[in-house]
């Protein structure tokens, strides 16, 4: 038989075994979870040993006698001594260098991509100085750089840290300004649910046009028939559970 | 019990139902709705159209098997454009869970575009270490990737002709579904090695990434399933992401209806509780 075959068939058994969990928790969808896991942590070990372990360890050192390589490995070999409790302190070493090298690396710049190149965006001046025209105010909000916009961020970054300014008591005026920071927190957080329903409304789709594409005769129906199995399990599943005498405790 | 409180203890499957509807019935009877190109999508296919012949783009597909209904279409549109446009492709990955898919999502696309494998495109495929991965291609590519995904070694490949590191690079696009993705090329990629950079997200991330665009530290973001079938349609090859777009926007619709209704029944609600509490 065809792989695509078999693939399709596997594919659509686990996505309807793991669409049932919709209805109740069921052995179907601990088989597809376990299944999904293993494959994923299967392929993933299998990868890793193949990429570093012969490709970039053992075959420049045996065939191209790159011994400097036995640096790094020795270096995360020493990882390793945390399962030796007399050896532990050893594994402090690569620990050392490795904390070392990633904060070395990632504090500047980050520190650059994200706070100063950040605040540097926030920071506009409220009108624009157009050569010829002078002095203007965009109205335009489409344009993230207009004058409108700049006062809007203006208003939503003062008014959002405002918020979380707790050294005073928002009441009066404050409680005004603090209100106006919760409004744009929640405008926030609107857009950003919007787009996570977005994203997995994305996914039911991806699947479902499989179960589509899955249905047709070229691959032996197995959206059907393995729907058929999926409803058919659970409703024996229910069956079963209900011939059970209750439990005791 | 009201109409009301029976509707807002309504059992959770027929909501599940309902969405499941919305979803499928669309897919199996497309209306075709229009689809407006956003500014964030255009600048990512303004600046691939503005490339001249045989200038690299490197790709990197940072996403695994999780994410493909979102990434997937917009990595084949912008292959698509790219080999439509005869640059030269040097695809990889940071996920290795995502290597073999995305080694056959590439040469899919080559196939159908007529391209060469190591003329035209080049799959790196995966190197351990994340961000260090960039810093390393920064310095030498030869020394990240000595070999590509099928073995063979990337010095002296046509594709590569030229190309010593990141700062060799025309373009570069990280379609990212998490960490690393679109942020670490920026912070250890564009940043350091001073190339231009543009993004594709899944939806969960995209609102993350704004203020990377509004910034102008990223020249385009195609975002979620909607900025694939956007993509789609600027390049003319309508796929499986425009395809879903009208079981998109009838799911969306769907929920708003839901959220609308529970608000209304929950005022209804409190209003009666308060009259009756306000009676003597």
């Amino acid at each position: 038989m065809d792989a695509t075959i078999i693939g399709a068939w596997v594919a659509t058994g686990l996505t309807l075994f793991i669409f049932s969990f919709l209805y109740k928790d069921n052995p179907l969808f601990k088989l597809a979870e376990n299944l999904y896991v293993g494959v994923s942590v299967g392929y993933t070990i299998v990868k890793t040993y193949d990429t570093v372990i012969l490709h970039l360890i053992w075959k420049p050192i045996v065939e191209n006698q790159e011994w400097t390589l036995l640096i790094p490995v020795t270096i995360g070999l020493l990882m390793l001594t945390r399962y030796v409790p007399k050896a532990a302190w050893l594994s402090r070493y690569a620990f050392a260098f490795i904390v070392g090298v990633g904060a070395g690396l990632a504090i500047p710049r980050t520190v650059s991509s994200f706070i100063l190149k950040q605040i540097e965006d926030t920071v506009r001046p409220l009108l624009m100085l157009v050569p010829g025209d002078g002095v203007t105010f965009s109205w335009n909000l489409l344009n993230p750089a207009s004058s409108i916009n700049v006062i809007i961020v203006l208003l939503g970054v003062s008014s959002v840290l405002f918020y979380f300014f707790f050294s005073v008591e928002h009441s009066g005026p404050g409680k005004a300004v603090a209100r106006t920071g919760v409004l744009f927190l929640m405008i926030a957080f609107g857009a950003a649910f919007g787009y996570t329903v977005m994203a997995r409304m994305s996914l039911l789709i991806g699947r479902l046009t499989d179960l589509i594409e899955y249905s047709d005769p070229a691959y032996g129906r197995p959206t059907l028939w393995l729907t058929l199995v999926t409803v058919g399990t659970l409703i024996a599943l229910g069956l079963r559970r209900r011939s059970e005498p209750p439990d005791s405790h | 019990m009201t109409f009301a409180e029976r509707m807002l203890n309504i059992d959770r499957r027929i909501i599940f139902v309902v969405i499941g509807l919305c979803t499928l019935l669309p897919l199996l009877y497309p209306v075709g709705l229009p689809i407006k190109i956003s500014q964030e999508v255009r600048g990512v296919y303004d600046h691939i159209e503005s490339l001249p012949e045989r200038s690299v783009l490197l790709l990197s597909l940072d996403f695994d098997p999780a994410s493909k209904p979102e990434l997937y279409p917009q990595a084949v549109a912008i292959l698509r454009h790219a080999f439509k446009k005869n640059l030269r492709v040097v695809a990889m990955t940071l996920w290795v869970s995502g290597t073999g898919m995305a080694d056959e999502l590439l040469t899919k696309v080559a196939t159908e575009s007529g391209k060469q494998r190591g003329v035209d495109y080049v799959f790196l495929g995966w190197s351990p270490g994340g961000t260090a991965v960039i810093i390393n291609m920064g310095q030498d590519l030869y020394n990240a990737f000595p070999s590509d995904y099928g073995g063979k070694p990337t010095k002296g490949q046509l594709v590569l002709e030229g190309v010593n590191s990141l700062k060799d690079v025309t373009y570069a696009i990280s379609l990212g579904a998490g960490n690393p993705g679109v942020e670490a090329w920026y912070v250890f990629g564009k940043d350091k090695y001073k190339f231009e950079l543009g993004g594709g997200c899944t939806g969960v991330i995209a609102p993350g990434l704004y203020p990377l665009l509004r910034s102008g530290q990223i020249n385009g973001l195609i975002g979620g399933l909607r900025g694939a079938a956007e993509y789609e349609s600027l390049i003319g090859q309508k796929g499986r992401a425009v395809a879903g777009m009208d079981a998109q926007s009838a799911t969306h619709v769907a929920i708003i209806v839901l959220v609308a209704l529970c608000n209304i029944f929950y005022f209804t609600l409190r209003r009666h509780a308060r009259q009756q509490g306000s009676q003597p």
